[in-house]
């Protein structure tokens, strides 16, 4: 299974930590300095299959941008989605919670930081899909274009960030 | 022998020249460019002749509109789908494929068991801007009847050329078109194709290149919701062909079966009548519906379909849409279903079991990218890989390394594994195959086929006997934006 081996690295510690079915790894290179140069930034959970290719890209882009990040391994990520009340039609692989809002899909550390500053009343940001070029999606083939949403508890859906390709 | 479709809304395609009078100023230049060589349409139906077909496919941006605004598409001789390409087991092919495109392109006959080299269907050539090419090959006397695919293969542009607009139906006349009751049918062709909205906004929601790229726009055969005729009592034959980029097409008919006669690469033994369809990218289907309801009209629908794993991710529409409609015109004695149709046999025992492992990934390949992911920082591509996109075994598509080596005429199970979050349609070039089992669980019946869905986290066993002819080829996603990223290895058989 030649196809696992780069992802091999959080499996074999979500295995080493035995939580079963949950596993959280609170870990990884540059962590620590991160936390140290921003420590007013609020811890994020991210949720995540293990069958994902691209979910870990984004947990070390916010670790870069000095976020503590969980990284958890669930079985089915849609529970996550339906309890942080993710509109299924901005829906994409993981989904992370930060100081009560809700984080869908590859959101740039720098949309995150801002919806903490700002506080509009929504229930989380969301980035659709899973565009190339986005954090985490960083790929030769090319970038795509995307917008970053906000969505309400009601389903409220509105532009938050756009980003050019 | 083909029922023309009446058309409710066709797409202004092969109308430069009378398009509409809102154009932005980018668009406008291409589109003066592009209407000055405008040519008007050419045939709807291009056949052979007493043992040759010759035909011409010219690849063309063509003025058209779609609902929203005018629009650019990719066209054959002017059509989107193009011209309805009919041939006979048996008959020389030479067909010119002449390349008016800004970009290569070239031609993949795909489900055709001919050579995978020189002028047959070899994917590895390529022609460029204002270049032409022809191909040329025989189709063996017993080449199984189907409904085959021609479009572009050219790596990188596959599917922004088939999601533009490139396609033709290919129909090979046969075994199964002289069976009594399925010639007493009446034929459609309906190719499926989803296009992009002029404005093309469904990207920035999420529908991007990674989970293959869907339009919100449903044509069949270029028009919107076209009309179907079948008499009371009457047979109607429907050849599916979905020609979408990505989109699944899950197809019911209100009030009828329809029934199964034929799949990818021809004929099944018997007549399967089924409530739906489930038809991927690159997949094709030959159902009977028979005229036995009460006199009316009733709708070819897409039911939903969620093709990824992870709820919502992908688009998947919440409410049936409306392909088509069909209304009851006239009456005939009944024709009755055929019993049976053409034996489908088992395949030799396999010498070997290979494992192919699709996912998405930071991938190796194109360079050999081999080191510890946890160095590249915010996730980023390092020098030499390609970065995210989708591997098989590990490894992205290079047309400069053979992934796997065969001898010809021997028989192998491969077994498909989905170890990602969203669906991947398998596609072989030149040789069809059957599917074993899915999910560990046999097959009801046996099915030649060359696309099969592999549902995210299933796997599914196929059989396939490398026969007549050898060469180099491929296997890959079906869901184009997959294969453009890497989903595709090279087979050489010898
Ligand atoms: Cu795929």
């Amino acid at each position: 299974m030649n196809s696992t081996s780069f992802r091999g690295h959080s499996r074999f510690l979500d295995l080493l930590l035995g939580v079963g079915a949950v596993a959280a790894v609170v870990s990884g290179g540059g962590s620590l300095a991160a936390r140290a140069s921003a420590p007013a930034l609020m811890p994020v959970t991210s949720y995540r299959s293990a069958s994902c290719g691209c979910c870990t890209g984004w947990v070390k882009h916010m670790r870069a941008n000095g976020f503590t990040v969980r990284d958890v391994v669930v079985a089915d990520v849609g529970v996550v989605k339906r309890r942080l009340g993710v509109p299924a039609r901005l829906a994409s692989c993981h989904t992370a919670e930060v100081a009560g809002f809700a984080l869908e899909g590859h959101v740039p550390a720098a949309d995150v930081k801002r919806l903490l500053q700002k506080r509009p009343p929504v229930a989380g940001l969301a980035l659709p899909g899973m565009p190339l070029g986005s954090p985490g999606m960083e790929s030769a083939y090319g970038k795509e274009a995307f917008t970053v949403m906000a969505f309400t508890r009601t389903g409220a859906i509105s532009s938050f960030s756009q980003h050019a390709k | 022998m083909t029922t023309p479709l009446r058309r409710r809304q066709v797409l202004g395609l092969g109308l430069a020249g009378l398009g509409t009078a809102v154009v932005g100023p980018v668009l406008w230049d291409r589109v003066q460019r592009s209407a000055a060589r405008a040519q008007p349409a050419g045939a709807a139906r291009l056949a052979s002749r007493g043992g040759l077909a010759d035909l011409e496919l010219v690849a063309q941006a063509t003025r058209g509109t779609l609902p929203g605004g005018p629009a650019e598409l990719l066209t054959y001789n002017g059509r989107s789908p193009g011209p309805l390409l009919e041939v006979n087991a048996g008959d020389r092919v030479r067909l010119r494929l002449r390349n008016e495109l800004k970009q290569p392109t070239n031609l993949h006959f795909h489900g055709l068991h001919i050579p995978p080299t020189g002028t047959a269907d070899n994917v590895f050539l390529s022609v460029p801007p204002g270049g032409s090419f022809d191909y040329e090959f025989t189709l063996a006397k017993d080449h199984p009847a189907g409904l085959f695919y021609v479009h572009p293969h050219q790596h990188g542009l596959s599917a922004d050329q088939v999601f533009g607009g490139l396609s033709s139906a290919l129909v090979v006349r046969g075994d199964l078109d002289r069976i009594p009751e399925v010639a007493a049918a009446k034929e459609t062709v309906l190719v499926l194709k989803d296009f992009a909205s002029a404005s093309g906004q469904e990207a920035a929601m999420g529908v991007g290149r990674m989970l293959g790229r869907e339009g919100p726009l449903l044509t069949v055969n270029g028009a919107i919701n076209p009309g179907l005729a079948i008499p009371s009592g009457g047979l109607l034959r429907l050849r599916l062909l979905n020609a979408s980029n990505a989109r699944m097409y899950r197809l019911a008919l209100e009030g009828h079966s329809l029934v199964l006669i034929a799949t990818d690469g021809g004929a099944i033994a018997t007549p399967e009548p089924l409530d739906e369809l489930l038809l991927a990218p690159g997949e094709r289907a030959d159902v009977l519906v028979q005229g036995n309801q009460t006199p009316g009209s009733y709708r070819l629908l897409n039911l939903p379909y969620q093709r990824s794993g992870h709820m919502g991710m992908a688009a998947a529409e919440d409410a049936p849409r409306t392909l088509a409609t069909l209304s009851y015109a006239g009456t005939v004695p009944p024709l009755p279903l055929p019993k049976a149709l053409i034996p489908v046999p088992a395949l030799p025992k396999p010498e070997r079991t290979r494992r192919f492992v699709m996912a998405h990934a930071m991938g190796t390949g194109m360079g050999g990218m081999k080191h510890d992911m946890g160095a590249m920082g915010g996730g980023g591509m390092a020098m030499g890989g390609m970065g995210m996109g989708f591997v098989i075994n590990g490894q992205a598509f290079d047309p400069d390394r053979i992934d796997t080596r065969v001898a010809l005429g021997s028989t192998e199970d491969w077994l498909i594994v989905n170890d990602d979050v969203m669906d991947h349609p398998f596609h072989l070039h030149v040789n069809p195959f059957q599917v074993i089992s899915r999910a560990g669980r046999p097959e009801s019946q046996r099915r030649w086929k060359d696309t099969v869905l592999v549902k995210a986290g299933e796997e599914v066993r196929i059989r396939v006997t490398f026969r007549d002819f050898p060469g180099r080829t491929v296997y890959h996603c079906h869901n184009l934006d997959h294969e453009d990223l890497g989903l595709m290895g090279v087979l050489q058989i010898e």
